[in-house]
């Protein structure tokens, strides 16, 4: 007898140390409560005698989720689950938990042992595995969508390079047969006028221009692959100066639009000096090239810290983006229009990959003809470097 | 494959890219292919043409024009001028061979989707086109330049 005591003092004693165990009445009143459950809930023993386990309910779970442990365990049957309480002073823990009812004579439990495993650091590491297997399922869309793309726009040239390759291939023939055909060799002007002046040049010019496009979506996208491995130097910027940097930068060509620039009062950010400088050059470039005809370029930058997070907006008094095409202008290679000043689709898939890379974000707003605002976000300048590069 | 009296539709080719649309026209009259070729530089104008009343039959007329349209274009592309077409009962006959420079099974399910499961993959060539006209019905005529009547 005494054996067995001893045994289960030292179980008792095993368990205090691993686990985190209370004790309830039938009506879920606290009886007892080892040292790891006061010292993970930050409450004394005597704040939590008496209570029920509602002292340290973090809201988190919905109603039925306890409805449903307690049919459980008032039926006499074991309950497993995990659950997300909350400490005294707010702060809330994970527990994996089993609860075990005592049954009485009556065949019903007169009183519950709870047994408690913390598992918060799993609980943070299983959102953050979530986080990145979402984050890594985006990068392999993008990454999919850039393949189809340049798939794309590389065949469009090809098909040129082909099509009037085969062009030349039947001037050379046409001007062979003709050669062939007279009998002292001297060709009839007639019989070279067309090929020499109309299809040999229109397939050159075809062909070279083909040529050249394929050659600038090469360099642009090895501009744009080289931007995702270049490391990173993240420091403190003041986005100020870094502004006005690139306003003076483009000095010349600001002056020439007549343009009026506001600068307001922008907070410290942290990010990468010369990339984020690029993204607000590219920016300014953007608002003088697609500035409005009808009036002079106006542009305004700003910035507020919202969520922990800085948002700076470039507005600029534009011809604007329509809603249907805003999503596409960060799309690489995409032009929204063509036929406008020269750009290789490049400049805003760019600047997003540069601050997503920052732990940041560009989204445009625009109402069409009135103009647009660009807005990016990168981390403030007292915030963490993300972890995720 | 002449037939006096029925229609032979005028064939629009919807391009942005002039290379491409050269090439067409280029491969289709090499066959001796009779029927007016015009081409419009993006979706908007070739909309422009065919919803504007008057100048022209109108497309509602079946056979009037087969529209040979790229689905990439900048702006109004092949995909929207798709579904503004399907979208007006009207129009709805209209023969439409969509154009692709690659195999996208993404492109080629959204063009399905929008009621046209005719498409071709670019270059065009006479024997693809000729085809791909076959799959689209009976209303619709070629006209094959006689050798005598070629200019």
């Amino acid at each position: 007898m005494a054996a067995t005591l001893k045994e289960l003092r030292d179980i008792k004693a095993a368990l205090d140390e691993h686990s985190i165990v209370a004790m309830t009445d039938a009506s879920g009143r606290i009886t007892y409560a080892n040292d790891k459950f006061c010292s993970i809930s930050k409450y004394s023993l005597g704040e939590l005698l008496g209570q029920d386990h509602r002292i340290i309910n973090s809201g988190y779970h919905p109603k039925a989720f306890f409805r449903d442990m307690w049919e459980t365990i008032e039926s006499g049957r074991t309950w497993r689950g995990e659950i997300r309480n909350r400490a005294k002073d707010g702060s809330s823990y994970w527990v994996d938990t089993t609860i075990f009812p005592c049954m009485g004579r009556t065949g019903r439990p007169t009183k519950y042992v709870s047994i408690r495993t913390e598992i918060t650091q799993r609980k943070a590491d299983a959102a953050q595995l979530k986080r990145y297997s979402e984050d890594l399922a985006e990068k392999n869309m993008e990454l999919e969508a850039i393949v189809s793309t340049l798939s794309h726009d590389l065949r469009s040239p090809l098909i040129n390079v082909q099509g009037f390759g085969k062009q030349l291939a039947r001037a050379c023939e046409e001007i062979r047969a003709a050669f062939a055909a007279s009998p002292d060799r001297a060709l009839p002007a007639s019989a070279v006028r067309q090929p020499l002046e109309v299809a040999i040049p229109q397939a050159l010019n075809f062909i070279n221009a083909g040529v050249s496009k394929m050659d600038s979506l090469l360099t642009g996208l090895l501009r744009f692959s080289r931007l995702g491995r270049e490391a990173l130097t993240i420091e403190r910027l003041d986005m100020n100066a870094l502004v006005a940097a690139a306003f003076s930068a483009m000095k010349f060509q600001l002056d020439a639009a007549g343009a009026d620039v506001h600068v307001g009062r922008l907070p410290d950010g942290r990010g990468d000096r010369v990339l984020t400088g690029q993204v607000f050059s590219n920016l300014i470039d953007n608002a003088l090239k697609y500035r409005h005809p009808g009036r002079a370029l106006r542009i305004a930058v700003d910035g507020h810290v919202e969520n922990g997070q800085n948002v700076y907006s470039v507005a600029d008094n534009g011809i604007g983006i329509a809603l249907e095409h805003q999503p596409k202008a960060f799309e690489i290679f995409h032009r929204l229009n063509p036929e406008g000043p020269a750009g290789e689709g490049l400049g805003l898939a760019i600047a997003r990959r540069v601050l997503e890379r920052q732990g940041g974000r560009i989204w445009v707003e625009s109402a069409g003809d009135a103009g647009s605002t660009f807005y990016l976000s990168i981390p403030s300048a007292e915030a963490q470097p993300p972890p995720f590069p | 494959m002449k037939h006096e009296g029925a229609l032979a539709p005028d064939i629009l080719i919807v391009d942005d890219d002039d290379g491409h649309a050269i090439l067409t026209r280029e491969n289709l009259e090499a066959a001796a292919l009779g029927n007016p070729i015009r081409h419009f530089r993006d979706g908007q104008a070739v909309l422009d043409f065919l919803f504007e009343p008057g100048s022209h039959p109108p497309a509602s007329k079946a056979g009037a024009y087969l529209l040979l349209l790229d689905i990439r274009m900048p702006k109004v592309d092949g995909v929207e001028v798709l579904r503004r077409l399907r979208a007006d009962p009207k129009q709805r006959n209209l023969a439409i061979i969509v154009l692709t420079s690659a195999d996208d099974a993404r492109e080629v399910e959204r063009c399905h989707a929008l009621g046209c499961d005719v498409y071709l993959k670019k270059p065009v060539d006479f024997g693809k086109f000729a085809d791909a006209v076959r799959r689209l019905g009976l209303s619709l005529t070629l006209l094959i330049k006689s050798p005598s009547g070629a200019d």
